[in-house]
């Protein structure tokens, strides 16, 4: 059994917090993605993890036990880094045995663990070579080896696709969950590439200037973002933001932007009320748009100025202009011919808003 | 509308007033010029060498040749031990100052805080100071330690200035090298000093083996200290190479066949260290 447990967690250097007391509970074997913006504190989340990063308060504790005082090498864990890290003066062949025989595991079962690694990898023909001979997938892959061979706890990975190319790095993703699949262990990936975090996480966890924002699956992070952050960073195109101010009218609210306005029945939407009369953030994701007249009482309309189009091949991009405002939208069929400034009617289903107050953030 | 032909002044380069391959040409014969500049003094360094005490001011005359230079020089005890003497001396030191220049490059590369800050500061300020002022207080300081004109008064004070002067480079050496394959290393199950021995040392080898090549030839052809710091006791080759211009006269001869000794090992170690 191998659960991680973060709790009150605490970076700092000198007086710059990194990460704010992060609590987290990672089951065994469950793959969990960090995912956020450049310094966001995901990266020292991982090193404090593997032991790189002194811990300025708070415990983790790895399969039951507190590891603040362990040295990295006690902690059994294993890392793939960014640039992979290989020992660039060993054979691939070596990289693999390396920790084994720092651990004084007998000789045949040094060269067992490295077949059966080499195999699950595909990189037997790559062993007798040196690190500068391999290409960055090969590297990857026998920086994954290099994990696979310890048979630790832990897995950890420090955005080992961002040095990959877009077409490489969409394999990897592919490779990584069949890998996870062969080879079961708790895992924990650090990135800031939100399709990496939906692809391969069981849960993700958001973070932005060491604080975490949501802890969830890809699907609830997705559907009930907490924040305009999280609504922001999951999802591409980006979700839409409009900032709208609410009245009450009769048994409904009125939502109003210049260019905008909308009615939603209280009844279904009432947690409304207690913004009455303040400005709030409605989200909308560009796919949830659809082109044309609201068909049911249950949409809201959209009426607004195209500015640019984007061909996709299968789909379209719209940036439209409504009011003083720009939203996005996303799944316009590509045949339909939208010329700059024609005007434009869309729709999205009540359901399918998002409410958000100003600075709402987790701090 | 009337057209105004606009004719640019264009610069004609000096390659592209050479003929065609003119630049190629150019470049060859410069390189010829400066091979041999270098060459040429190393050429007449060997004639004279080969050429008789009665002798050595007609080089470009005479005819006479003979290796009874090289036995005479050979012959002395003096020139022999000095031969052993620096040889030691340039691989102690470079042995012994690689040993703490690579840690100290190493600490300088990796570890911020007053420590390594003050030992940059320190050797800054050592680096500051003119070489040459650096020799008499020398002679005083190995006369009370009672360590003049033995093997570690002139050791110690080579190895401080290569400390000085090396870890720098070093420190470079190492900011080449990504610090998460120590990380790895670390996590591989090696402790600090386990990931900077197996594999932060190794992964500078290069850059190692190029200071110890410079490290060498530095102490072997280094005069002032040796000069300064050492008497009969432990002859050093460059001072003993300089003791051939006495009262008496200057004995080239001799003096060029000693220096062509002194080439050889020089030849041998920076071949050795390029392979």
């Amino acid at each position: 059994m191998a659960e991680i447990v973060l709790s009150n967690v605490h970076k700092v250097y000198g007086h710059v917090v990194a990460v704010k007391d992060i609590n987290l509970a990672i089951n065994d074997r469950e793959f969990v993605v960090l995912v956020g913006p450049s310094g966001c504190g995901k990266s020292t989340t991982l090193r404090m993890i593997a032991g790189l990063e002194e811990i300025s308060a708070g415990t983790i504790a790895i399969g039951g036990r507190v590891v603040n005082h362990l040295q990295p090498k006690d902690r059994d864990v294993a890392m793939v880094f960014q640039n992979y890290a290989l020992y660039r003066h060993m054979s691939v062949r070596d990289n693999l045995a390396f920790g084994l025989r720092n651990r004084r595991v007998p000789a045949h079962e040094i060269a067992a663990a490295i077949s059966r690694a080499a195999r699950i990898l595909s990189i037997e023909p790559l062993l007798d070579r040196r690190p500068h001979q391999l290409s960055g997938g090969q590297q990857q892959r026998v920086a994954l080896g290099r994990c696979i061979v310890r048979n630790p706890k832990v897995f950890l990975f420090d955005e080992p696709l961002s040095n990959l190319d877009a077409q490489l790095r969409a394999q990897m993703r592919l490779e990584l969950k069949e890998l996870r699949l062969r080879v079961p262990t708790t895992s924990i990936f650090v990135t800031h590439d939100q399709t990496e975090a939906m692809t391969l996480g069981d849960r993700i966890v958001v973070m932005k200037d060491g604080v975490v924002q949501q802890v969830g699956t890809p699907l609830e992070l997705y559907r009930k973002p907490v924040n305009r952050f999280v609504a922001s960073f999951i999802g591409s195109p980006s979700m839409n933001f409009l900032a709208v101010n609410v009245t009450a009218d009769g048994e409904d609210f009125t939502l109003a932007c210049q260019g905008w306005q909308f009615t939603l029945p209280s009844r279904r939407f009432p947690d409304l009320a207690s913004r009455i009369g303040r400005s709030v953030w409605v989200g909308v994701r560009p796919q949830h748009i659809r082109l044309g007249a609201p068909v049911s009482g249950n949409q809201v309309a959209l009426k607004g100025t195209v500015m640019v189009t984007e061909q996709l091949g299968d789909e379209q991009l719209l940036a439209v202009r409504l009011g003083d405002s720009e939203i996005r939208i996303a799944g316009v069929d590509p045949d339909l011919a939208l010329a700059t400034g024609s005007q434009i009617e869309a729709a999205v289903a009540a359901d399918n808003l998002h409410f958000f107050d100003e600075a709402e953030e987790a701090r | 509308m009337r057209d105004v032909a606009v004719v640019q002044a264009r610069s004609v380069g000096f390659f592209a007033a050479l003929a065609p391959r003119g630049k190629a040409v150019f470049f060859a014969l410069a390189a010829v010029a400066i091979c041999l500049l270098f060459a040429f003094p190393v050429f007449w360094l060997i004639l004279t060498s080969l050429r008789p005490g009665t002798g050595v001011y007609y080089v470009h005359r005479g005819t006479e040749f003979t290796v009874d230079n090289f036995h005479e020089v050979l012959s002395q005890d003096i020139v022999l031990r000095a031969l052993l003497n620096s040889f030691m001396i340039s691989t102690l030191a470079t042995v012994l100052s690689l040993g703490v220049t690579a840690t100290s490059g190493y600490m300088l590369s990796r570890f911020k805080g007053p420590i390594p800050n003050a030992w940059f500061s320190l050797m800054y300020i050592f680096r500051c100071v003119p070489y040459v002022a650096w020799v008499l207080p020398l002679y005083f300081v190995t006369q009370q330690l009672s360590i003049f004109d033995t093997y570690w008064g002139l050791l110690l004070p080579h190895i401080a200035v290569h400390i000085c002067f090396f870890s720098w480079i070093m420190k470079g050496f190492f900011d080449g090298i990504d610090p998460s394959m120590e990380y790895a290393a670390m996590i591989d199950g090696c402790s600090r000093w386990g990931a900077f021995w197996r594999v932060a040392l190794p992964s500078a080898i290069p850059g190692l083996t190029a200071l110890a090549i410079l490290c060498w030839l530095y102490t072997w052809n280094e005069f002032l200290f040796a000069l300064i710091l050492t008497a009969h006791e432990t002859p050093i080759l460059t001072v003993v190479m300089a003791q051939f211009v006495h009262e008496l006269g200057m004995e080239w001869h001799l003096m060029s066949a000693t220096a062509v000794i002194a080439l050889v090992p020089a030849l041998i170690v920076t071949l050795f260290g390029q392979r």
